[in-house]
């Protein structure tokens, strides 16, 4: 079953149906970012229940198990209690920035869908700068938590918000390098061309020895770092700051946070599984199964890390990102050129 | 630096095995109000009962007052009115609202009469509920089982007719007649077993009828069919109880 053809089928309709092109276009793209914004809620909703059954199986507990079979309407109920609780805003906050910095967070987490291929055709606008386009978007998560730590005008939110700040600036360097070392092999920066280069197993870029396993390697723990996950979790370490830079918030906003925290966990895990495990290639099922599957075996291995790792320090993290990521990393990426130049395993 | 490099790296991945492992285990706990332990631990500490006698039916306590003051929170007051220079219990008061169920009356206690029984389902809608008198200590102690200490003047005595009947359960009928030569001792051992297997085959019948019918509707068929046939009839009240609340519970 491939959903490609019901959509093409779906826009055909529409085209047929003599409205303006302009307006085909728009509603083509619209109906397509619902589509997306809605899988997203969607599959954020089924991650936190999901980490929650995990966390409680490797803890050998049975987590949520009342509502609905072994809990699944739980996470449904979190929602709406967080929809109907009252939006607080400190009477010191900085009113704007406040405001702000969950909605920030919330954009730049479903930007980053546009470029993401879901599947063979599936995909919102085949940029040709696609993963540069992820890149910069991303990135915008460091602004909204410092907005956050600012703005809600508490310490443990601003010593949040400057933790991650650090943390998430100084991972982004081995992240984008690993990155760049299978775009240096791809030639391409679009999303797509990465995912058709690596048709075969033995193409995808995790079996691409000796620098694929690398960068492989030093982007998970680098996207670990990006999400604010244990072992890199100090932005939010409960015993330090209370909750980190979203102390103040409550409601509506907090979920804001809460998804996207969730949904930048499906984003790295499916940036993973385009540049590294070959996307949507795979035998017999449709391309977006294939997709679903390595992307959600990706989202457990970082929950996996989660709650087997103990947490670094602020100076442990900081010199394990400086004196060893970057440098493997820009190792990594020599190497990957000398590869790609001399034609060694350029299948 | 490399050999560190590689023992780090081999240790992360011990350390995600062994959270894998625990993974694929089954969950140890239980989903207290549908599913419970069918029997509790010989020894746990639930709320506090009054034994009574197995025979005669009344209670133990011989107002030594040695619980009330060995109690650290002061939860128990016991009452009582003087009958001829004797001490006869007027009531016996247990406030569970202040119990901190550490044991100490159950130790200091000589002659059985209190006990922390495993029993810990106790809760109520109202304060006053908890402030147990003595009659409903005496009906929550009645299907505790229990052992009666030995007085010590004879218990060297008792001790070889212990032995033959295999269970301790009944010094008090032995107490007349241990003077005597090894024969009638041993007699009297005999019967002692006897009364004893009697005693065990008496309790036992009732089980598998009260148990039976109840295990089809049962919501969990988990690991729980073997426990209750070692259960003696206390526990086998308790488990019918539980199966009922379990049963409510699940429709």
């Amino acid at each position: 079953m491939e959903l490609v053809g019901i959509f093409k089928y779906l826009y055909e309709l529409l085209a047929d149906s003599g409205l303006p092109e302009v307006w085909v276009e728009l509603i083509g793209l619209v109906a397509a970012a619902v589509m997306v914004f809605g899988l997203l809620a969607l599959i954020a909703l089924f991650l936190v229940w999901w980490e929650r059954k995990v966390s409680a199986h490797i803890q050998q507990r049975f987590g949520p198990m009342l509502t609905g079979w072994h809990g699944w309407r739980q996470t449904i109920a979190d929602a709406l209690k967080l929809l109907q609780k009252e939006d607080i805003t400190p009477t010191t906050a900085d009113r704007p920035v406040y405001y702000w910095a969950p909605i920030i967070a919330f954009v730049a987490a479903f930007a980053a869908y546009v470029v993401i291929p879901f599947g063979e055709g599936l995909i919102v606008a085949d940029l040709n700068v696609g993963i540069l386009f992820i890149v910069a978007i991303t990135t915008f998560t460091i602004i909204s938590l410092l907005m956050a730590g600012w703005g809600s005008n508490n310490k443990y939110a601003l010593l949040g918000g400057m933790r991650s700040a650090a943390q998430v600036v100084s991972y982004e360097v081995p992240m984008v390098v690993s990155i760049l070392a299978v775009i240096v092999f791809a030639g391409s920066l679009s999303m797509v061309q990465i995912v058709e280069s690596q048709e075969l197993i033995y193409q995808w870029y995790i079996f691409r020895l000796p620098f694929g396993p690398i960068a492989f390697v030093t982007y998970i723990i680098a996207a670990t770092a990006e999400t604010n996950r244990t072992p890199f979790d100090i932005p939010e370490a409960e015993q330090e700051l209370v909750a980190g830079f979203n102390v103040e918030y409550s409601g509506m906003k907090f979920a804001m946070f809460f998804l996207a925290e969730f949904v930048n966990v499906f984003t790295v895990s499916a940036i993973g599984t385009t540049l590294f495990l070959g996307g949507w290639q795979g035998p017999w099922l449709p391309s977006w199964v294939w997709f679903f599957i390595k992307t959600f075996a990706l989202v457990f291995v970082f929950m996996w890390f989660r709650w087997t790792y103990p947490r670094l320090r602020v100076d442990q993290l900081m010199e394990f990102s400086w004196k060893f990521l970057v440098p493997l990393s820009f190792a990594n990426l020599i190497l990957a050129g000398l590869m790609k130049y001399s034609g060694w395993f350029n299948w | 630096m490399v050999k560190k490099l590689v023992d780090a790296i081999k240790n992360l991945v011990i350390g995600l095995f062994t959270t894998g492992k625990h993974l694929g285990r089954h969950a140890v706990t239980l989903q207290y109000p549908k599913e419970k332990w069918q029997e509790m631990p010989e020894r746990s500490r639930g709320i506090v009962v009054l034994l009574s006698d197995k025979e005669t039916g009344k209670l133990n306590c011989t107002v030594c007052m040695l619980c009330q003051r060995a109690c650290p929170t002061a939860a128990i007051r016991i009452e009582f009115e003087k009958v001829e220079k004797k001490r006869v219990l007027k009531d016996f008061i247990v406030d569970n609202t202040i119990c901190c169920f550490c044991g100490l009356c159950e130790d200091t206690c000589n002659f059985a009469a209190i006990k922390m029984a495993p029993k810990y389902e106790f809760s109520t809608l109202s304060k006053e509920d908890l402030i147990w008198h003595r009659d409903k200590l005496q009906e929550m102690g009645r299907d505790v089982p229990y052992e009666k200490p030995v007085r010590k003047k004879k218990a060297v005595a008792k001790k070889p007719a212990e032995k033959t009947a295999g269970t301790a359960a009944k010094p008090k009928t032995t107490t007349g007649d241990e003077t005597g030569k090894e024969k009638p001792k041993a007699q009297n051992g005999q019967t002692e077993a006897e009364k004893a297997k009697n005693e065990t085959g008496r309790t036992e019948t009732p089980k598998p009828d009260k148990v039976e019918p109840s295990k089809p509707e049962k919501p969990e068929p988990g690991g729980d069919d073997n426990k209750n046939k070692k259960d003696d009839s206390q526990a086998t009240t308790e488990s019918g109880e539980s199966e009922k609340d379990s049963r409510k519970e699940s429709k």
